[in-house]
């Protein structure tokens, strides 16, 4: 979860994540030269030691169109490459599957048995103390560490969409369709997200959380919840 | 072939008649301002289009004759005042700055205090109370229970909690 006034990404509990993270640093590093650039031309025309009164510039026309056109390659290249990495082909050891409703989820571990469940957020008034206000939720989602999970998301409603940022996780649940993501959590830990897609009045109050148990731990929830 | 008039700055009217539509039997169509030869002070302009002062009086003519003589001739006044006649302002008054800015910054700030204004008579007449979770002891109790959780280990709050001090790193 993030803290208060957190502008930034939160820690990476994924590959992908960390992969996106450095990506942005990379970025930003270009946006921040950019406007660097800009601010200083502007102040050199404001304080008149650069003319604005040119009219005819063929060379300075050359330079800031094959620049720009190469900056964008430093920014693609990068960006597709993690593309492509997000749709490798994994063998995930285990499916799940997430099923927005007005308003909460539902999940469903159908590899070996028959587990589902629903997953409301807890009411603030409820809240024991110290808990995460508008995050936490009466059932989490566990998973095992270190293992790659694949996620079917679908919606029975309307639109929704199930995200965990520090799992680098946003996919998005639309009635009558079945969209895939998978994630790989690196340590264990509890990662919240929230719905991420305008589903009605309470859209911002169906929390996701999401578990990571070493594998002992996941056996032995799964197997006393579906029996 | 255009038989057009020469226009001062003041902007009276007047209509370029064209020698060859008449002859043809077009009407006449009354030309725009903004066809017609004009005056600017810019820049990127260096020689206007036309003089600045139209109508010279009886001095500037004479000024003006004086002028077709040698240069050498004219003195210093002379010379500024030729300029006037075919320019308006000079380089320097052209580029010179305004107060613009003043005012600008000033209506910038007003707004601003202003829009602070609504949102504390907001805070103060509207908005209910906020809500449990961000009292003291709440909060006290969410931060022990992230830091137990290992929230945002790597570089975030978790990351600046000494746990075998127990205190913040420093």
């Amino acid at each position: 979860m993030a803290n208060h006034s957190q502008l930034g990404f939160q820690d990476a509990s994924s590959p992908i994540m960390e992969e996106l993270i450095q990506f942005h640093d990379h970025a930003l590093m270009v946006a921040l030269a950019i406007c660097s650039l800009v601010l200083y031309l502007l102040t050199l025309m404001l304080t008149e030691k650069l003319s604005s009164s040119t009219v005819d510039a063929q060379e300075i026309e050359l330079v800031w169109t094959i620049l720009p056109a190469m900056v964008l390659i430093t920014l693609a290249l990068p960006s597709l490459r993690i593309l492509y990495m997000m749709d490798e082909i994994n063998e995930p050891d285990l499916t799940l599957k997430a099923i927005g409703h007005q308003w909460y989820w539902t999940y469903e571990y159908t590899d070996f048995k028959d587990l589902t469940f629903d997953s409301y957020m807890i009411p603030t008034a409820d809240l024991p103390l110290g808990h995460f206000r508008l995050l936490e939720v009466d059932h989490r989602v566990i998973v095992p560490t270190s293992s790659t999970v694949r996620v079917i998301v679908t919606a029975d409603d309307v639109l929704h969409s199930w995200a965990v940022p520090s799992l680098g996780v946003k996919t998005d649940a639309i009635p009558g369709r079945l969209n895939q993501t998978s994630f790989f959590a690196t340590r264990p830990g509890v990662y919240y997200g929230q719905c991420s897609e305008i589903c009605g009045a309470n859209h911002s109050f169906m929390p996701i959380v999401v578990e990571s148990a070493p594998l002992p731990n996941f056996e032995h929830w799964s197997s006393s919840l579906s029996s | 072939m255009l038989a057009s008039r020469v226009f001062s700055l003041v902007g009276r009217r007047s209509i370029s008649t064209s020698l060859c539509l008449r002859a043809h039997g077009h009407g006449v169509v009354k030309a725009e301002d903004y066809t017609l030869p004009a005056y600017v002070d810019r820049r990127d302009v260096p020689l206007p289009e036309v003089a600045f002062v139209r109508d010279l009086s009886a001095q500037q003519q004479a000024l003006k004759e004086k002028e077709k003589a040698s240069w050498s001739a004219l003195s210093v006044d002379e010379k500024v005042e030729l300029y006037r006649i075919k320019f308006n302002e000079t380089y320097a008054e052209m580029n010179k700055g305004t107060n613009e800015w003043k005012t600008i910054l000033g209506g910038v700030f007003f707004f601003l205090g202003f829009t602070g204004i609504i949102l504390i008579w907001q805070k103060h007449f509207m908005y209910g109370p906020i809500p449990h979770t961000f009292s003291e002891e709440w909060l006290s109790a969410q931060t022990k229970r992230m830091l137990d959780m290992r929230v945002n280990p790597v570089e975030g709050i978790s990351a600046q909690w000494d746990f075998d001090k127990n205190e913040w790193k420093k």
